[in-house]
């Protein structure tokens, strides 16, 4: 019988090797899915963030349903050291 | 310059049992001859004893020769130069074996031989070893690619498939290479082609991927074309397969076939078109849910996070009815030319029946399917999903009856699902769902159920007794979610 | 969340240390998923389910509770 999958075997993917360092501060890209609540969630971390010396960037993705697009992470990438996605429920 | 005689018999064939001595004979007096048996060794044996040959009669291993050859009938006589075929003879015509065998320089000696008999089918023309010779030149060939399953020597193949957690749930058919090359036979793409790519794994569903699944849904092979442009249409971004996988809403693909082709591939558009029974209904929408999930990975409870899923789930898909069809094809009312078959892929939920025994008129036949229409997924929810409404043959009457066409339903439908924004509003009616009060600035203002008139689709399909419709409220619409994607079907492709 | 874990990915693949927040009742298939995609280390932190009929305070107090362990997730 032959195989009705992809036949894929994920080889390993590598994590990033610049991660932050605790005690430096970053820009931060807060990314909203824009499930409902999600705003008031990130607001916070937003405010808790910059308490704790970090620049932040808010940004949104035009729907939870569909991987970020081009542009959204184009812009991360380009502006920011790290990124909070968030609320997914 | 090397000049040859290969000749093709079998055991239970009286044709080559009487010419077996004479090519024997002509063996043993020196002719450049080889004589191979297209039957298992033992039958080989007892021929050759039975008929007391002196020169070796070889098994065709496999009938790799007599595939290469590939005779109608045996015995076949072939004359070879350098290896290359110059001349055959099939069944016993005794001058034409005797001048081919004086090309090779060699004598058929005629005695007791008929001057005509014809010969029995070749044994590459048995059903069964030709869809195994046909499976084996594809794999040769490059067009099967796919890795075969291993199987322990004791399991059962419909137990396995249910193990490795390849089904649906329901039995699938064993996807043997013969059936999946038998079904690739009803499309010209190249088995490797990769028709989509399917979430949230990204895998590659090739023509012969698609082959395989289909296979196992139990599709005709003459639904493959149909099966590909839908694979296709699943694939398309805007249509958000990969949140429809993922979501816990209980939306699947749906399928809306129209066109000349549904018919030729056996599909039901009358009676009981969403019910049981019809193979090509079922199994299309099948094939389709078994890529998404063979393909791309997605499996109930783990990335499908569905709460309750709902029977469409293995597969939803129907034709539409031409005859009394009231307005246009639905492929025809999003873009395709009228003799073109398409496939109109909407994420739905199951559908529900709307009810309308009395309204002789169409704006009271509207006013009942906008009841109906306006209670999609929540009455006070507005503008976040589409629908998709099949009206039967009945009804549509009343509509074609009055003249009226897609463009004036689908308007008077749009008008009557609005409703003033105080009875919507959450808390409204005691239910805490709804529109949110901050978006409403008049409470008496006007507020749309579906973002537009043409997001409702409108299909024709049913049997020609009962005065019902059916309506299948869709998944997250528009932007945030899945919009419907139709696809040309080619027939050869 | 499935979408979520593609963009974690695609955003470590580019270089960018990243992180998922997520219900609670996403655990399990977060963990399955993230080993499917080649990558079982994908940042994610959870927060207690449900979310949607949280208060405004609640929902701060969750942002509250999880901040530290997300940088320490993007460390």
């Amino acid at each position: 019988m032959l195989d009705p999958t992809a036949e894929r075997d994920p080889s390993g993917r590598p994590l990033a090797t610049e991660r932050l360092r605790p005690g430096e501060p970053a820009r931060i890209a807060l990314l909203d899915i824009r499930k409902p609540r999600g705003d008031v969630f990130l607001d916070e971390l937003q405010r808790l963030l910059s308490q704790r010396g970090h620049a932040v960037v808010r940004c949104a993705k035009p729907t939870f349903t569909k991987p970020a697009p081009a542009d959204v992470r184009k812009e991360i990438a380009e502006q920011c050291d790290a990124v909070i996605e968030a609320l997914a429920d | 310059m090397a000049l040859e005689l290969l000749a093709l018999v079998k055991h239970d064939c009286p044709t080559c049992e009487l010419l077996l001595p004479a090519l024997d004979s002509a063996a043993f007096a020196g002719a450049p001859l080889r004589v191979l048996s297209q039957s298992a060794p033992a039958e080989t044996a007892e021929l050759v004893q039975r008929l007391s040959l002196h020169s070796p009669v070889e098994v065709d291993d496999g009938l790799e020769v007599s595939a290469r050859f590939d005779p109608d009938a045996v015995p076949a006589v072939m004359l070879l130069e350098d290896g290359e075929e110059r001349g055959r003879v099939e069944g016993l015509h005794l001058e034409r074996l005797e001048e081919l065998f004086e090309r090779a320089d060699a004598k058929l000696p005629p005695d007791g031989l008929p001057a005509i008999k014809p010969g029995c089918a070749s044994r590459t023309r048995d059903p069964d070893v030709a869809a195994r010779l046909a499976a084996r030149r594809a794999r040769a060939d490059g067009r099967l690619t796919s890795r075969e399953l291993e199987l322990g020597a004791l399991e059962d193949p419909f137990d396995a498939l249910f193990e490795r957690g390849l089904t649906d749930g329901l039995p699938v058919v064993p996807p043997t290479p013969e059936r999946v090359v038998a079904m690739l036979e009803h499309s010209a793409r190249d088995p490797r082609e990769v028709v989509g790519v399917v979430p949230p794994y990204d895998g590659e569903a090739t023509v012969e991927k698609v082959a395989i699944n289909a296979v196992m849904a139990g599709a005709p092979p003459e639904t493959l074309p149909i099966i590909l442009a839908a694979v296709d249409a699943a694939c398309e971004e805007s249509f958000a397969l990969h949140g429809l996988v993922a979501t816990t809403h209980p939306a699947g693909p749906t399928i809306v076939v129209s066109g000349p082709l549904a018919a030729e591939a056996g599909m039901n558009a009358a009676g009981n078109c969403l019910g049981q029974g019809n193979r090509a209904n079922l199994t299309i929408g099948r094939a389709l849910q078994l890529v998404v999930r063979n393909v791309g990975g997605g499996k109930p409870r783990v990335e499908d996070r569905s709460a309750h899923g709902q029977m469409g789930k293995l597969g939803s898909c129907f034709a539409e009815l031409p005859d009394g069809m009231p307005w246009e094809p639905l492929s025809v009312a999003r873009g395709l030319a009228p003799d073109e078959t398409g496939v109109t892929l909407m994420a739905t939920e199951a559908p529900r029946l709307i009810v309308d025994q009395l309204a002789r008129d169409p704006e009271g036949l509207c006013a009942s399917l906008a009841l109906a229409l306006e209670s999609v997924a929540h009455p006070k929810i507005r503008l976040a999903f589409d629908a998709l409404l099949l009206v039967g043959p009945e009804h549509g009457r009343v509509f074609a009856e009055a003249g009226w066409g897609r463009e004036r339903v689908l308007d008077e439908l749009f008008e009557r699902t609005t409703t003033p924004a105080s009875e919507l509003m959450r808390g409204a009616g005691g239910s805490p769902e709804g529109v949110d009060p901050q978006y409403v600035s008049d409470p008496q203002m006007a507020v749309a159920k579906f973002a537009a008139p043409d997001r409702i689709l409108l299909a024709y399909a049913g049997g020609d007794a009962g005065l019902f419709s059916m309506v299948f409220g869709s998944w997250a619409a528009g932007e945030i979610g899945s919009a419907p994607v139709t696809r040309s079907v080619n027939p050869w492709l | 969340m499935s979408c979520g874990l593609r963009d974690v990915l695609s955003f470590e693949t580019a270089g960018k240390p990243a992180a998922l927040v997520a219900s609670s009742v996403f655990a399990e298939t977060a963990a399955h998923q993230s080993a499917a995609l080649g990558q079982p280390e994908l940042r994610r932190s959870f927060v207690a389910h449900p979310v949607q009929d949280r208060t405004d305070e609640e929902l701060r107090e969750l942002a509250g509770g999880i901040v530290d362990e997300l940088l320490i997730a993007l460390g």
